[in-house]
């Protein structure tokens, strides 16, 4: 276990927040300790319960990866800027033959 | 038959040494004068319209501390400050705090110009400004020393600068840079030209009239004492950029745009809400973004133009900036209350709110569904929600949050590693500042930097209020107890 500072920016909030994380911690563990400084503060609560992802540099990281695993997959320094945004829910599966626009 | 002041004034005002037993560069050390790459020869052409022999300076100066001291002590036997709104007085405070102690260093620049500035007349003329600027540090603190009794936030106007209070920590910052770190040459194009003759505008003038509609005449009449000496000694910038025009335009053009942005960045947090939010509704005279138009960009454009320089690149950057970044200091600043040594007004009643939203058409999208979920919170008693419990993440360079330099919409990483370690910037033009000179600015630690660093113990919200020096009696708090979110109950913000 180690702790990491991090900028975790909420989407839609105004400014982001230190945040201290764990090696340990899942991506979605770290979405909820970034965005417990912004949802129900400044920004409204989401309808549904779909989730955070986190976000580096524009990409979506696995929700079940560990904050360690980004760490060493990653040039990580301290206070890095991470983005957390509500999850985007997941379109029904297609139909064979159907198109999707 | 005595002589009149014009046969004189040059001879005594330019009287220079020749140095034979010193080398120049040794008296006059460029690293302090500021002179590198410009002849001796072309100081010649260095002058000021204002002409103020000693005798002269010393008469004007009695007569205005007579007038803003039998104002004053008039004022102390009625009851004047009992009836000023508590909003205004908070502005008030912000304003002594956040400027008391940057006077008093304004003394210590105009010293460096008194002993190293490259010609005999701005030496002279130094003199004056550092004891311009010693009246004023003294003029802010008995001010302030006869309103101990009424509130102890007034004794700020001397503690702030002697505290890690991180909104003092920013402006300490951008002085220690533009007055104390600057040679002299810099010294003149940022703070005197760019800040004394451009800025204290709005904080002297604007606030000046503000304070006057609140009722507070004593303040009012300080604020517009000290600008007439603003106005005299700012002119050392004026002739200061003639000279680099000639010989060096680059760096005046880099100095002015550097010098522009960081001031636009710290009045944003100065003046803005105090103009916007905290002046009484009925009592304001102009917006904070209107202000800044008529007086702050219509001056910079004309010294732009009247010098052959050119605007900063980064002009819409800064026009924008205008529709917004004083209201995300205000949001901020607010939120964060418990941080401050004065009481924040949150200013968005629904009267207050259709005057933003009139000033600025984007303030309803940027801004206010922000304050909805605050005023939903204070409404539904969830007051833990509407306090922080982490610090924002802030610049590198201005030392203010990421995110206050425009509105959520433009929130962006703004980063570089310089030196192995991670920088962050409030704005591209923040990151364009440090670039130009990083070892000047990669040292500093900002209040975050400090509490990863380990100074701030225990690591959280108290800790972080005793490393500020925040004390229960003076701890932020909503200015009117939050009355204004009972304009919303029960009817949802809209």
């Amino acid at each position: 276990m180690a702790a990491f500072p991090i900028t975790g920016r909420f989407v839609g909030d105004f400014v982001p927040h230190l945040v201290a994380v764990d090696s340990e911690d899942t991506l979605d563990e770290v979405a909820a300790k970034v965005a417990v400084h912004s949802i129900g503060r400044r920004v409204a609560r989401p309808a549904d319960e779909a989730g955070y992802d986190v976000l580096l540099d524009g990409r979506v990281l696995d929700p079940t990866a560990t904050f360690g695993q980004v760490i060493a997959e990653h040039q990580i320094l301290p206070l890095q800027w991470f983005d957390v945004r509500i999850r985007e829910p997941k379109l029904p599966a297609a139909e064979p033959g159907a198109v999707r626009v | 038959m005595p002589l009149n002041r014009d046969d004189w004034y040059d001879t005594s005002r330019d009287l220079e040494w020749t140095l034979s037993y010193v080398d120049p560069e040794v008296a006059f050390p460029t690293r302090w004068s500021g002179a590198q790459g410009i002849p001796a020869e072309a100081w010649q052409a260095w002058d000021e319209p204002f002409r103020v022999s000693y005798r002269d300076y010393v008469r004007i100066q009695r007569e205005k501390e007579a007038g803003v001291k039998a104002v004053s002590n008039a004022l102390l036997r009625s009851a004047t400050y009992e009836k000023l709104d508590p909003a205004h007085v908070a502005a008030s405070q912000l304003h002594m705090g956040t400027t008391c102690l940057v006077e008093h260093m304004a003394v210590t620049m105009q010293s460096r110009f008194c002993r190293f500035a490259p010609t005999p007349r701005w030496r002279n003329l130094g003199v004056f400004g550092m004891l311009d600027e010693t009246r004023h540090t003294q003029l802010d603190m008995r001010f302030a020393h006869n309103l101990l009794r009424h509130d102890q936030r007034f004794d700020w106007t001397q503690k702030a600068f002697h505290t890690n209070e991180w909104g003092v920590l920013a402006v300490k910052n951008f002085f220690d840079d533009v007055m104390l770190n600057a040679d002299c040459v810099e010294a003149a194009l940022a703070t005197s030209l760019t800040v004394e003759h451009g800025f204290t505008n709005i904080q002297f003038v604007a606030l000046a009239a503000d304070a006057m509609a609140a009722g507070d005449i004593n303040w009012s009449n300080l604020l517009f004492s000290i600008q007439t000496d603003e106005a005299r000694h700012a002119q050392q910038g004026f002739p200061t950029l003639a000279v680099l025009m000639e010989h060096d335009p680059e760096r005046a053009q880099k100095a002015l745009d550097v010098a522009f942005w960081r001031s636009t960045r710290l009045f944003q947090n100065l003046t803005g809400p105090a103009m916007d939010y905290y002046t009484p509704l009925d009592q304001r005279k102009m917006s904070f973004k209107e202000f800044m138009l008529e007086w702050i960009v219509n001056h910079h454009e004309r010294v732009l133009e009247d010098y052959g320089l050119k605007k900063p690149w980064y002009w819409d950057d800064f026009l924008h900036s205008l529709e917004n970044g004083h209201h995300a200091m205000h949001i901020g600043t607010w939120f964060w209350r418990p941080t401050l040594f004065w009481r924040p007004n949150a200013g968005v009643s629904k009267d207050e709110r259709a005057w933003l939203n009139e000033k600025y058409p984007t303030w309803e999208e940027n801004w206010g569904v922000l304050w909805d979920e605050i005023i939903r919170n204070v409404n539904d008693g969830s007051m833990e929600q509407t306090l922080p419990e982490t610090l924002p993440s802030l610049c590198n360079l201005t030392q203010l949050p990421l995110g206050s330099a425009a509105s959520r919409h433009d929130l962006a990483p703004h980063q570089l590693v310089y030196r192995g370690r991670l920088y962050h910037f409030d704005h591209a033009v923040s990151k364009w500042c440090f670039e130009q000179d990083p070892e000047r600015y990669a040292g500093h630690q900002n209040i975050v930097d400090r509490f990863i660093d380990g100074q701030i113990l225990p690591p959280d919200l108290t800790g972080g209020l005793a490393y500020m020096g925040i004390t229960p009696e003076v701890m932020g708090e909503d200015v009117y107890d939050y009355a204004w979110a009972k304009d919303y109950a029960g009817t949802e913000s809209d």
